[in-house]
């Protein structure tokens, strides 16, 4: 009974939500203007960073690059250095221990040495 | 002189056997040197050297290959694991003592260490050792003791050298040349 006599309002109600929500055509300018309004509103102003702030930060940025150049450099000088010392320490070992079999050589040569003349004197 | 020697082909025996061995080194052919405190205290010239794996790859990367007497060392170097050299001069004659020295002529026993050469001469108070570590019948490392009336010398080399090569870099880098047997009968060049 109820639904009976609220059908009329119902179905007026859908019809003018149907009416209202049609689809319309903008028109040809209406992108035009919409963009046309959107430029010509006035941009948020964007908050201006203080220029200590933006010195503070250039100033670190800088001070971070040149660092890692002193270090990288550090770092190869150091790098060279050990190379060069460690070079050297292996010619002076490859001098000695050849020196050392020498050494072993000469007192055994003279050995040599000494038996013929030992035998020739007898 | 009392020469303790197996032969007039020890210098080629030496050379065969240890280019002969591999390059990979086993812990015993590297020797516990001591600090020689007593040895440094008393000398008037200290060559202390330590080339690990990590500087003797160091080294090499410092080692020019296209010059012939870099490129030498490099190839000498190539299988070794490792250089220690410790020397000592001194002013005096026998001013060092041997305690320290027979702490490391302890380590070289047998089976990991075998004695290829032992020279002593009375006359001139030079006593030379040369020592080959062995294992499973390779040869990867050379110990040698020097004494003479006022220089002591120790010289670990762990891993594979040629001392062929090594003859190559005499006269270069400051390597004296030596007259060392070149030929079948250890004849000298």
């Amino acid at each position: 009974m109820s639904d009976d006599r609220h059908e009329p309002e119902s179905n007026d109600l859908e019809r003018r939500l149907r009416a209202a929500l049609k689809p319309v055509n903008p028109g040809e300018g209406f992108t035009a203007g919409v963009m046309a309004r959107v430029a010509a509103e006035p941009r948020p102003a964007r908050r201006p960073r203080s220029p200590a702030v933006v010195s503070w930060l250039a100033f670190g940025l800088a001070a971070s690059v040149v660092l890692a150049v002193l270090l990288a450099h550090e770092w190869q000088v150091r790098r060279i250095e050990q190379g060069r010392e460690a070079r050297r320490q292996l010619i002076e070992a490859l001098r000695v221990t050849d020196e050392k079999l020498n050494l072993a050589y000469r007192v055994v040569n003279s050995r040599q040495d000494a038996a013929p003349a030992q035998h020739s004197g007898a | 002189m009392k020469v303790f020697f197996p032969g007039w082909h020890w210098l080629a025996a030496l050379m065969a056997a240890l280019t002969a061995s591999v390059a990979l080194a086993a812990p015993a052919a590297m020797l516990n040197l001591p600090d020689f405190d007593a040895l440094a205290a008393k000398a008037t010239e200290t060559v202390n050297i330590s080339l690990d794996p990590a500087l003797l790859g160091l080294a090499a990367g410092f080692l020019d290959s296209s010059n012939p007497d870099d490129a030498a060392t490099k190839e000498l170097i190539a299988g070794l694991k490792g250089i220690y050299v410790r020397n000592y001069t001194f002013d005096q004659d026998f001013s060092y003592p041997s305690a320290q020295v027979d702490l490391v002529r302890k380590q070289l026993a047998a089976p990991a260490w075998q004695r290829l050469v032992e020279v002593n001469n009375t006359k001139d108070h030079t006593h030379v050792q040369i020592y080959v570590a062995v294992d499973r019948g390779v040869a990867n490392g050379l110990a040698i003791i020097a004494s003479e009336p006022r220089e002591f010398t120790i010289v670990n080399i762990v891993g594979a050298i040629d001392l062929a090569k090594l003859r190559r870099l005499e006269g270069k880098f400051g390597i004296p040349k030596l007259d060392l047997p070149n030929g079948k009968d250890g004849q000298a060049k």
